[in-house]
């Protein structure tokens, strides 16, 4: 695998005036117990040590308008088949000269997916971004895009077509799928520390017709995805809320499969770095994720997370290249609402996680 | 009562590491503005012994970035900030306001051995990019060229590529250094080189040419006919408050606008 990663990039790499290599490993430990009802005590459901994400990056600078990027996932874990895996994470090239519109950029490969928190989500947290949690959109997908910044920092925005599956699904039922995915994604900043943003995403899953029997197929479902996002950041404090919602409608026949789910996040920080002389924030999230009206999933979770990270090693720029991060999250599900969910093997949770992230990055002129 | 207490020492404690920022002041950024800001920053401190002005260099990009992330009070750059850096600032609660303190001309430097004179812009482009590889397809001695240019972080190379290359990339075989400094001296020690820094960095071992025509200088750099003019800038988050807001109303004054000059750059006005 390496060396065919190395065939197909290699010959890309040496045309570059100049690459940066990055790398980025994140070392969890995660103690997580749970019980269904009726349970009359906690289980321990996980006590495992682990290399949750081991990125690899190189960003090849081929001029000062063509950019590409080509980041995999090594990650090592005893929950997955041999205790490790590889997942391509980003293969794309930034082309930012081919419109004539400043700060405009065309993004062509596997991307980031600029729907909601998803693509800029620091993980300040441990958790994932909430559209990436709750199974709305991807982080990653192959697509291309057209993502820019407005003038005088007023804001961002990006318009992209996507394969719609992600990164690192796979199966027949993707191969059927034909639909591509729609995008459409806007930020504004009307003042200093004030985010307000929304995302538009139009998905399927699956094909109408079945090829094999040209049949209904059941499954095939198309989503309209929305995010709503407000942020606010003043001082040491910086809180972000995101309200998502995902409408699945299934063909006529099987319309009474439709259902909304809804996810309502809010995370707030708190950086006490000027008053501590460190760099420590104070960290916390409330989910709420309501699938009550998915017939064959219902559940309605509340998740919160508290958390405390320390930044040190900063670099030249001040970013921090090494973190410690500890986050416990207690998963709760609504009984009455949620049967199905239990009855899919979903548990209440708590779960304590440590986790110590490096980063590194060199620069490597040609 | 006790809250009374609780909110005092809890005020106390929120107010104290601005207290003990009070006489302290940090600057980072354009290796171009370094000169400037520690030329005025002695002079300042010399005026004012109570204040610690701490500069530091590292490039544009880095001092802007230092600025984001809360670790600098003053990032110096030789290049307005990006929208996207903006943008980044703005989401965090920052704002990002330049204050203008020199302007610049970024000369083109041969070795002083070199007769060339002046070279057009089209000209510079096709030897940044590997077109022209010899001094004599420009009329100068049979010779091959020595690109020198600057590494990313510097907003010397990001103005250059702006308004010399738009865009284009600089050829492979380019040396990529560091700073002002380190261009002018191999430049200097180098008969076939060409490189491009701040006017402040000329040197008598290295020759500035006229760029279609026009040198730069004070006048050609002020009222803009010189084809690589720009401003030099201190960012500060938000209006520039207390020492930071002193020290660059000194710069920005008679006394700091001479310093300006004794250095080599252009003054505001």
């Amino acid at each position: 695998m390496a060396a065919l990663l190395g065939m197909l990039i290699l010959p890309g790499l040496m045309a570059a005036e100049e690459i940066k290599l990055s790398g980025e490993m994140w070392n969890r430990w995660t103690l997580e117990a749970g019980k269904a009802p009726g349970d009359s005590s906690d289980a321990t459901l996980r006590n495992n040590f682990s290399l949750e994400r081991g990125y690899i990056g190189l960003e090849a600078k081929f001029s000062e308008t063509i950019k590409g990027r080509f980041t995999v996932d090594l990650f090592s874990s005893d929950l997955v088949k041999d205790g490790a895996g590889l997942k391509l994470k980003y293969a794309y090239v930034d082309f930012s000269n081919l419109i004539p519109l400043p700060d405009l950029t065309v993004t062509a490969g596997l991307q980031k997916v600029y729907f909601g928190t998803i693509y800029d989500w620091s993980y300040n947290l441990i958790g994932k971004a909430p559209s990436d949690e709750y199974k709305l959109a991807n982080s990653a997908d192959y697509g291309l895009t057209l993502n820019g910044f407005l003038p005088a920092g007023w804001g961002e925005y990006a318009f992209g077509v996507y394969n719609g599956e992600g990164y690192k699904n796979y199966g027949a039922n993707l191969k059927d799928n034909i639909d591509p995915a729609f995008l459409a994604n806007l930020r504004l900043m009307p003042l200093p520390g004030l985010t307000l943003g929304g995302s538009l995403m139009t998905n399927g899953s699956e094909r109408r017709i079945k090829l094999a029997d040209a049949t209904a197929n059941s499954s095939y479902n198309t989503q309209l995805l929305l995010d709503a996002l407000l942020r606010a950041a003043f001082g040491p404090v910086d809180v972000w809320a995101e309200y998502m919602s995902k409408e699945v409608s299934f063909a006529d026949a099987f319309s009474a499969k439709n259902y909304t789910a809804t996810a309502l996040s809010v995370v707030p920080c708190l950086k006490l770095n000027r008053l501590l002389g460190a760099d420590i924030d104070l960290t916390g999230r409330y989910d709420r994720w309501d699938e009550t009206g998915n017939p064959s999933n219902k559940n309605l979770l509340t998740a919160i997370t508290g958390g405390v990270n320390y930044n040190f090693m900063h670099d030249d720029s001040a970013n921090p290249a090494m973190q410690l991060q500890l986050n416990y999250t207690s998963k709760t599900y609504d009984e009455e609402k949620s049967a199905a969910a239990y009855a899919n093997g979903l548990k209440d949770t708590g779960t304590l996680m440590l986790q110590f992230k490096w980063r590194f990055s060199n620069t490597i002129k040609a | 009562m006790k809250k009374v207490i609780l909110t005092t020492i809890l005020l106390t404690l929120l107010a104290l590491p601005a207290l003990a920022k009070g006489n302290r002041l940090t600057c980072s950024g354009s290796t171009t503005v370094l000169p400037i800001a520690q030329a005025t920053a002695e002079a300042f401190m010399n005026a004012n012994p109570e204040l610690d002005i701490s500069i530091r260099g590292g490039g544009s990009g880095v001092g802007i970035a230092a600025l984001m992330n809360g670790t600098v009070d003053i990032a110096c750059s030789s290049r307005t900030m990006k929208a996207k850096e903006i943008t980044q600032a703005k989401s965090k609660g920052l704002n990002p306001t330049p204050y203008a303190i020199a302007l610049d001309g970024i000369a083109i430097v041969i070795n002083s051995a070199n007769p060339v004179k002046n070279l057009t812009l089209k000209q510079i482009r096709d030897i940044y990019t590997g077109k022209i590889k010899n001094w004599s397809e420009i009329g100068g001695n049979k010779a091959p060229i020595v690109v020198i240019s600057r590494d990313v972080a510097s907003g010397t190379f990001e103005v250059f590529n702006e308004k010399a290359l738009a865009g284009a990339k600089v050829v492979s075989t380019a040396q990529l250094l560091a700073s002002n400094n380190a261009i002018a001296t191999t430049v200097g020690n180098t008969p076939g080189a060409i490189g491009y820094i701040g006017l402040g960095y000329l040197t008598s071992s290295i020759k500035s040419v006229s760029v279609e025509g026009i040198s730069p200088n004070s006048a050609s750099v002020k009222d803009g006919s010189y084809p690589l003019a720009r401003k030099l800038f201190m960012y500060t988050n938000g209006k520039a408050a207390g020492a930071a807001n002193r020290y660059i109303a000194f710069i920005q004054s008679a006394a700091g606008q001479k310093i300006v000059q004794e250095q080599g750059f252009i003054t505001l006005n």
